[in-house]
């Protein structure tokens, strides 16, 4: 009788599961994009501006007819600004959602944690940040279409060595994933430069007090900081850097530039010398020159924003919009039908790594299989600020 | 270290201690009466500090908006008492945590909707600046944090030593039984507990904002310090938890400001588990008491 019953019992839950997983694939016609963005904890910030790009991308698309007359649904998980959410959003949105394509995590250490998801379930995904992932570490399946940091090191680099004409800096870097790109691209690439790093210092992501470390590289023989952290712990540096009445030129990153962390902190990075941070040519597209190539699409992307939420776009905006530009290039050139899910997503993946010099908000890409960043050109700029404004740097 | 180095991270310790001490104590009154760890401790802290910043960015003056901000948060505190803590009172200590673990997690959800996820300061208070003393740096809330934190200590002592009340409240820590007969209420005891764990934490919230900026999200990272803190102590005793608070402040700041390569997230726990190991129950706590 028993096993009468566990044989019945088992028929009914396979059953079941058919019908499930018949009903997941006849799923209506459109392509799924599953997206993991920080909506709450600490980078909500930066994840929220990014899903608004998303949304509003997506939108056009769909208004525009689809692509190649296929709606593109956004199937959007807060990944609470943890590793461990990002990676259960991403098996939820691959196994029960049935996405085609996976975008997402707001910081590199919820991207790290979709890397190993994304290349064991075979299935496509594009990443925004990822401060540590070099080239070799993405994988058959990962693509972070926003170039590395390499882009804005580059140009604070630059700016202490020629404009400020300094050879000796402290690196004062976040105990965090994003901290560990300071750690990797900072000794390595100082040396082109004429650059000495003179002093380390760590900070933990939500320290209240930073003036032991800020102390250490007062009495160092450091001439200017490198500030390298993407929570608002960061900024806190500036403001009690300034406070302590350490005079150093501060450089930083495109983190420490969001327009609430400028509302908080903008008297302190105004101090003298002016904070100095790289970030998108985007967040200043206004002071651009009219015979700027870029400027036109910059004002018709920040007018459709404002149109759309009422305030300016940011720098995390752009970007989420340039997310679904790059998966519409992918899944246009795939042309792959949408209900069989897992041939699409191969014919998908197969797409993005022949991207091919394809114009985007932040620079021009082109994949292959050993190039899974394929940025060619960029487009960032070194900002400082002055009456609660961000001023380009010539 | 140069002595102005030294200096600093003397200070540091006791800005952090300060800070640890009084989320210890909010922690302290709770369980001193129920022997329940309060996690919501810390959402007290953020609303203090928020409601707080809301108020006087409106234009009320900051300390009519820090009394009442104090008032909402008791307010808070009531709900939790009366709405969570209350139906529970005959359910077990672990039950009890975890009701007031989901109170954190509302209060953590409805902030975040009502204030969004920025982070917000306020000036300090009386716009005091911040000042050089013998080659250290002091901000300008600091003498504020430190001092009116030492003042609601020494309240504390005073109210839980000389006082009828506070006589009361560690009566029902004691001999809970032997409290209720000699006509002590140990629900009305509870409540004036969560209300003065409220009050306190709310009173901390508005004091540390000038200093290290508050959001929705500051709330359960403080408890999980301020619990480090008062065990390392002994959280059976209100002068365990300072103490807990001021050696935790202390080896943050010292750690922070001494060991190389980022390694100070390491070694601070580290030194705090050997404290733990060596005195189990806190470096106050006599063998008969916890």
């Amino acid at each position: 009788m028993k096993k009468i019953v566990s044989v019945v019992l088992s028929a009914a839950i396979v059953a079941t599961g058919m019908l499930v997983s018949c009903r997941k694939t006849e799923t209506t016609s459109s392509y799924r994009a599953g997206i993991t963005v920080a909506q709450t904890g600490q980078y909500a910030g930066l994840g929220l501006q990014t899903m608004e790009g998303m949304q509003l991308q997506a939108e056009e698309i769909n208004s525009a007819g689809g692509i190649n007359g296929v709606p593109l649904q956004l199937i959007i998980y807060d990944d609470k600004s943890e590793a461990t959410e990002a990676t259960l959003a991403a098996k939820k949105l691959i196994e029960v959602d049935q996405v085609h394509i996976l975008a997402g995590a707001t910081a590199t250490g919820m991207s790290l944690s979709l890397v190993p998801v994304a290349n064991e379930s075979k299935i496509p995904t594009i990443i925004l940040t990822g401060t540590t992932l070099q080239d070799d570490k993405l994988g058959t399946w990962v693509f972070r279409p926003t170039g590395t940091e390499r882009s804005y090191v580059t140009l604070d680099l630059g700016y202490l060595s020629q404009t400020l004409g300094i050879s000796k800096y402290a690196a004062l870097i976040e105990n965090s994933a994003f901290g560990e790109g300071g750690k990797a691209f900072l000794p390595a690439m100082s040396p082109d430069y004429n650059l000495t790093i003179v002093e380390e210092q760590y900070f933990d992501p939500g320290a209240t007090d930073l003036t032991p470390q800020l102390t250490n590289i007062r009495n160092s023989e450091a001439e200017a900081i490198f500030l390298w952290g993407g929570t608002p712990t960061a900024t806190l540096a500036i403001k009690q850097a300034r406070e302590m009445g350490i005079s150093l030129p501060i450089v930083g990153t495109p983190p420490n530039v969001t327009p609430d962390l400028m509302k908080q902190f903008g008297q302190y990075f105004e101090m003298e010398p002016a904070f100095v941070a790289s970030t998108s040519k985007f967040e200043v597209w206004q002071q651009l020159p009219d015979t700027d190539p870029d400027k036109a699409k910059y004002s018709d992307f920040d007018g459709k924003f404002i149109a759309k939420y009422g305030n300016p776009a940011s720098m995390w905006a752009l970007l989420g919009a340039q997310f679904i530009q790059f998966i519409e290039d992918g899944l246009k050139r795939a042309n792959a039908g949408s209900l069989d899910v897992v041939s699409a997503r191969s014919q998908i993946r197969d797409a993005f790594e022949q991207t091919n010099h394809l114009q985007l908000y932040t620079g021009v890409y082109t994949m292959s299989p050993q190039d899974h960043f394929g940025q060619t050109e960029w487009r960032m700029v070194l900002v400082t600020f002055k009456d609660g404004k961000k001023l380009l740097l010539p | 270290m140069n002595s102005a180095t030294a200096l600093q991270i003397f200070f540091s310790s006791l800005n952090l201690g300060s800070i640890y001490a009084a989320l210890g104590l909010g922690l302290f009154v709770v369980y001193s009466v129920t022997r329940v760890l309060n996690l919501a401790q810390g959402e007290f802290i953020m609303l203090g500090g928020m409601l707080t910043v809301n108020f006087y960015q409106v234009g009320i003056p900051l300390f009519v908006s820090i009394v009442m901000a104090i008032a909402l948060t008791i307010l808070a505190g009531l709900v939790l008492y009366r709405f969570f803590f209350y139906p529970a009172r005959r359910s077990s200590g672990a039950t009890k945590v975890f009701l007031t673990l989901s109170f954190a997690f509302i209060v953590d959800g409805i902030a975040l909707r009502v204030w969004g996820w920025e982070f917000r300061s306020l000036p300090a208070f009386f716009n005091t600046q911040s000042f050089q003393l013998w080659g250290a740096t002091i901000f300008g809330q600091t003498p504020w944090v430190t001092g009116i934190t030492f003042l609601m200590v020494t309240g504390l002592f005073l109210f839980f030593g000389r006082t009828i009340w506070g006589k009361a409240l560690r009566a029902c820590a004691n001999e809970p039984l032997g409290a209720r007969l000699v006509g002590i209420s140990i629900e009305r005891m509870t409540l004036f507990a969560f209300s003065l764990a409220a009050g306190l934490g709310a009173a901390v919230g508005a004091l540390i904002t000038p200093l290290t900026m508050t959001s929705y999200s500051i709330g359960l990272p403080l408890t999980a310090k301020g619990l480090l803190a008062a065990f390392v102590g002994g959280i059976t005793r209100a002068e365990g938890v300072v103490l807990g608070g001021f050696v935790y402040g202390m080896i943050e700041a010292v750690t922070a400001g001494t060991v190389p390569g980022g390694y100070h997230n390491v070694i601070a726990p580290l030194i705090l588990a050997i404290i733990f190991v060596a005195r189990r129950r806190g470096l106050l706590a006599t063998s008969q008491e916890g």
